[in-house]
């Protein structure tokens, strides 16, 4: 009986089964409750009376199922699970305990109290449990041997017990193994289905033996008519084929791996033919005997699309910050670190490997804007955006004009980021300086140019005096040649010289003020006033222009602040650009208004509207060019400078066509932010009221 | 008595007829001044005038149209042009129409007296 269960079922219905039979059926992995219920048959035919149930531990160790009863029916759904543990019931116990629990007499066992009633239903009266382990000591079940008398285990039970709870726990064992088995490959097929990446495995002669859904979708070909055949002549272009091989036969030979473990990029190939990108890690399947190879592939076209759009943009955004001679920067002020782009560097003229520091900054600014810069860094760090302008000093001695700006940002964790921008304007800058220059010079131009149009109107103010001076400086001396000398009327001539004289010398006084080069300077203006003085100068001129003066000054008009030569400079352009206009009219008077008034609450504006020939509406803008005229001989520069002289005042100077005949030209400029009524002026010069003049 | 030339200054500018009236004086002529063409016309002194000085721009009737008016009224008074602006067209004009000279202001004693005797020889 020790080394044979045999079974000799008196129904008849199951035959014996050796020990080896038994083994057979566990290899040929019948299903674990058939060879588990075959054991308890066998079992159970070893002696009268004797019955088996043999009880499975759950995946969580905690709880027992009855697998087999083949003699008590209905017995496993009857008694349902049962709990592990130090008592309540007898599987549960030795489970625990991991050794046997002997019961001779239900009736009186106490292990027995929860289930007694149960089994008495099948009318058992002894039960004998043992644990059933694994080869490695693992408690995998329990099996019971019941009877239906109290009865306690002999020695050779003990030898019965002994073999069925070794064969149980192979069947078991083996069981719970292959279940393992199978759900690990379960997974692994699930893992291969599922994966977005191709996954194909290869032989060590370069056969494909494994080719995933995934890779199946990607390469068009069906994973039946891959398997099988050599990798190289179905994913790998035929330009790539020889290298290959090449690197797999090297491998072989040698172990040397250049691809091994690593990600690498290459082109692919469709089943129509067609290449694409990937990225491929190949990995050594690690099991002895030949060698063969997991291959992890992905489509990297997108991938490769947008590496390069960035690509492009970066070369874009650099070519424009090439073009636009602007920089970019980030500043981290807590960490102070400093990003540059290209650009940046290459205005600062650092190498672009240079690890930049607020030092290195520095040493660029021009030593006269450090204290500007440092403010701005102090600034930075109080997170406020950046706008400024400063020089660089560059070490071959030229300068260089930056502007810069900045926006602060605070990340997640506090720290204080700027992104900004540094653009070179040192040509505009020194552009702005020059055309500071050439507006100068211009205006210069225009006052010398003016003044071949006064010449006239000088000679005539001057000549006036000078003449009533000789004419009485005679007067006088043949007085006091007479004999007796007529020293009152000598006295009467000589006080009339001395006031031409000083006639004379206002008008050498005014023209000097108004025809001396000098740089643009500010003062509080008086615009009524620099009219009159204008208006004085030109008296002659629009007289013999036959010209109708009638200035409408406004009174108390606010003062402005600007350059009194320059605006007086304007208004004379546009009084003789009116003249002009008037020197063909003959049908009509030719009267020319000058209107100054205030214009809205913080402007002043000056108006000079004649009754000339007026201009096209499409050539107003033309009016304003440099050299654009409509006369004959004019130079026509006197606009362009006079629209450039208010527009370096702030203000604006614009055209209109009267209603009437002729044009009005008008200047705004802002009023002086405090007006005061107190304007120096060059000597007070009575208004001329109206000068009429006809001539031949 | 010697009854003394009679030479009128037609001149809008103040100081010219406060000055060239003395001097004339004291050159020996009898002097009057007048500040515009209209007055000089209106003032009974033209046929008494042996000379007349005329300044060229005026407001009003200028120089020039007076010298025409006394042409149309034939007047055949010697007439001495005195004016500012050096304009050699006008100055040209003037003369071709009889005027004796045309001085530019200012001008000399010497200059004045030089034109007041050709213009009187005319006579």
């Amino acid at each position: 009986m020790a080394n044979a269960l045999t079974c000799q079922d008196e129904s008849g219905r199951c035959s014996s089964k050796s020990v080896l039979d038994i083994v057979k059926l566990i290899f040929a992995a019948a299903p674990l409750r058939e060879v588990l219920t075959i054991i308890a048959r066998s079992v159970e035919a070893q002696g009268k009376g004797l019955l088996c149930t043999i009880w499975l531990l759950d995946d969580d160790g905690r709880h027992l199922d009855c697998a087999a009863a083949p003699s008590l029916p209905g017995f496993a759904a009857h008694v349902g699970r049962m709990s592990v543990g130090p008592e309540g019931s007898a599987c549960g116990t030795a489970v625990y305990l991991r050794q046997p629990v002997y019961a001779t007499d239900i009736l009186s066992d106490s292990t027995w109290d929860n289930y007694r009633h149960l089994v008495l239903a099948y009318d058992i009266r002894a039960a004998w449990v043992w644990p059933v382990f694994s080869s490695q000591d693992k408690v995998l079940g329990a099996f019971a041997i019941l009877y239906r008398e109290v009865r306690g285990p002999d020695t050779s039970d003990l030898q019965l017990i002994e073999d069925v709870s070794h064969i149980a726990g192979i069947a078991i064992e083996r069981h719970v193994n292959e279940e393992e088995l199978r759900r690990s490959e379960a997974r692994k097929v699930a893992m291969l289905d599922s994966a977005l990446d191709c996954i194909v495995t290869i032989d060590n002669e370069g056969r494909i033996t494994e080719f995933n859904p995934a890779a199946q979708r990607t390469f068009g070909r069906r994973r039946e008519e891959v398997v099988g055949e050599h990798l190289a002549n179905v994913i790998i272009p035929p330009s790539l084929r020889k290298k290959h091989l090449e690197g797999l036969a090297r491998y072989l030979a040698s172990g040397e791996a250049r691809v091994l473990g690593k990600r690498i990029e290459m082109t692919a190939m469709r089943a129509d033919g067609s290449e694409f990108p990937v990225e491929l890690a190949i990995t050594r399947i690690p099991f002895d005997g030949p060698p063969s190879f997991t291959g992890y592939l992905r489509d990297i076209t997108e991938r490769k699309r947008s590496e390069e759009e960035l690509l492009r943009s970066a070369a874009y955004l650099a070519e424009a910050q090439k073009l636009s001679l602007t920089g970019s920067f980030g500043w981290n002020v807590s960490t102070n670190q400093h990003f540059w782009s290209n650009e940046t560097f290459r205005i600062f003229e650092y190498e672009i490997t240079t690890e930049v520091t607020l030092q290195l900054i520095l040493d660029r600014v021009h030593p006269q804007d450090i204290p500007l810069v440092t403010q701005a860094i102090a600034q930075a760090a109080e997170a406020r955006d950046l706008d400024y302008e400063c020089r660089l000093l560059m070490p071959g001695g030229s300068v260089k004009h930056l502007h810069i700006i900045g926006h602060g940002i605070r990340d997640e964790d506090g720290q204080l980021e700027y992104i900004g921008a540094v653009q070179d304007v040192t040509q505009r800058k020194l552009s702005e300086e020059a055309l500071g220059n050439v507006r100068s010079e211009l205006a210069r131009v225009a006052r010398v140019t003016s003044f071949g149009a006064l010449t006239a109107s000088i000679a005539h103010e001057v000549n006036q005096p000078l003449s009533g001076i000789i004419t009485n400086a005679s007067t006088c001396l043949r007085m006091l040649a007479a004999d007796p000398p007529n020293v009152d009327g000598a006295l009467e001539t000589a006080r009339r010289t001395i006031r031409d004289g000083h006639r004379a010398s206002d008008v050498i006084a005014r023209l000097r003020t108004l025809f001396s080069k000098k740089d643009a300077t500010t003062e509080v203006v008086d615009l009524n006033e620099a009219t009159r003085e204008v208006i004085a100068l030109l008296r002659s001129e629009l007289q013999r222009s036959q010209v109708i003066l009638r200035p409408e000054l406004a009174d108390d008009l606010p003062a402005v602040a600007g350059d009194r030569v320059q605006l007086q400079q304007v208004i004379l352009n546009l009084l003789l650009n009116a003249a002009e206009a008037m020197s063909s009219v003959d049908d009509r008077p030719r009267q020319l208004v000058i209107r100054t008034e205030r214009d809205g609450g913080d402007q002043v504006r000056l108006t000079v509207q004649d009754a000339g020939v007026g201009f096209q509406p499409q050539s107003m803008n033309k009016l304003f060019e440099a050299f654009y005229t409509t006369k004959s001989g004019g130079m026509g520069i006197g606009l362009s400078v006079s629209r450039s002289i208010i527009e370096s005042h702030h203000g604006r100077l614009w055209a209109t066509p009267n209603d009437g005949p002729g044009a009005s030209f008008s200047f705004s400029i802002p009023r002086r932010p405090e007006s005061v009524t107190s304007a120096p002026s060059l000597g007070a010069i009575p208004a001329p009221v109206q000068h009429t003049m006809r001539s031949f | 008595m010697v009854m003394r030339s009679l030479v009128t200054v037609v001149d809008d500018d103040d100081s010219v007829r406060e000055s060239l009236p003395d001097l004339l004086r004291e050159f020996g002529f009898a002097a009057e001044a007048f500040s515009s063409a209209e007055q000089f016309l209106a003032s009974g002194c033209i046929d008494k005038t042996r000379c007349l000085i005329l300044d060229i721009a005026m407001p009003g009737m200028s120089g020039p149209d007076l010298q025409r008016e006394l042409t149309r009224r034939r007047y055949e008074i010697p007439i001495v042009f005195i004016t500012a602006h050096s304009d050699q067209t006008v100055r040209t004009r003037v003369l071709e129409r009889g005027a004796v000279e045309c001085l530019l202001k200012p001008f000399s004693e010497g200059a004045l007296l030089a034109a007041l005797h050709a213009a009187l020889d005319c006579n």
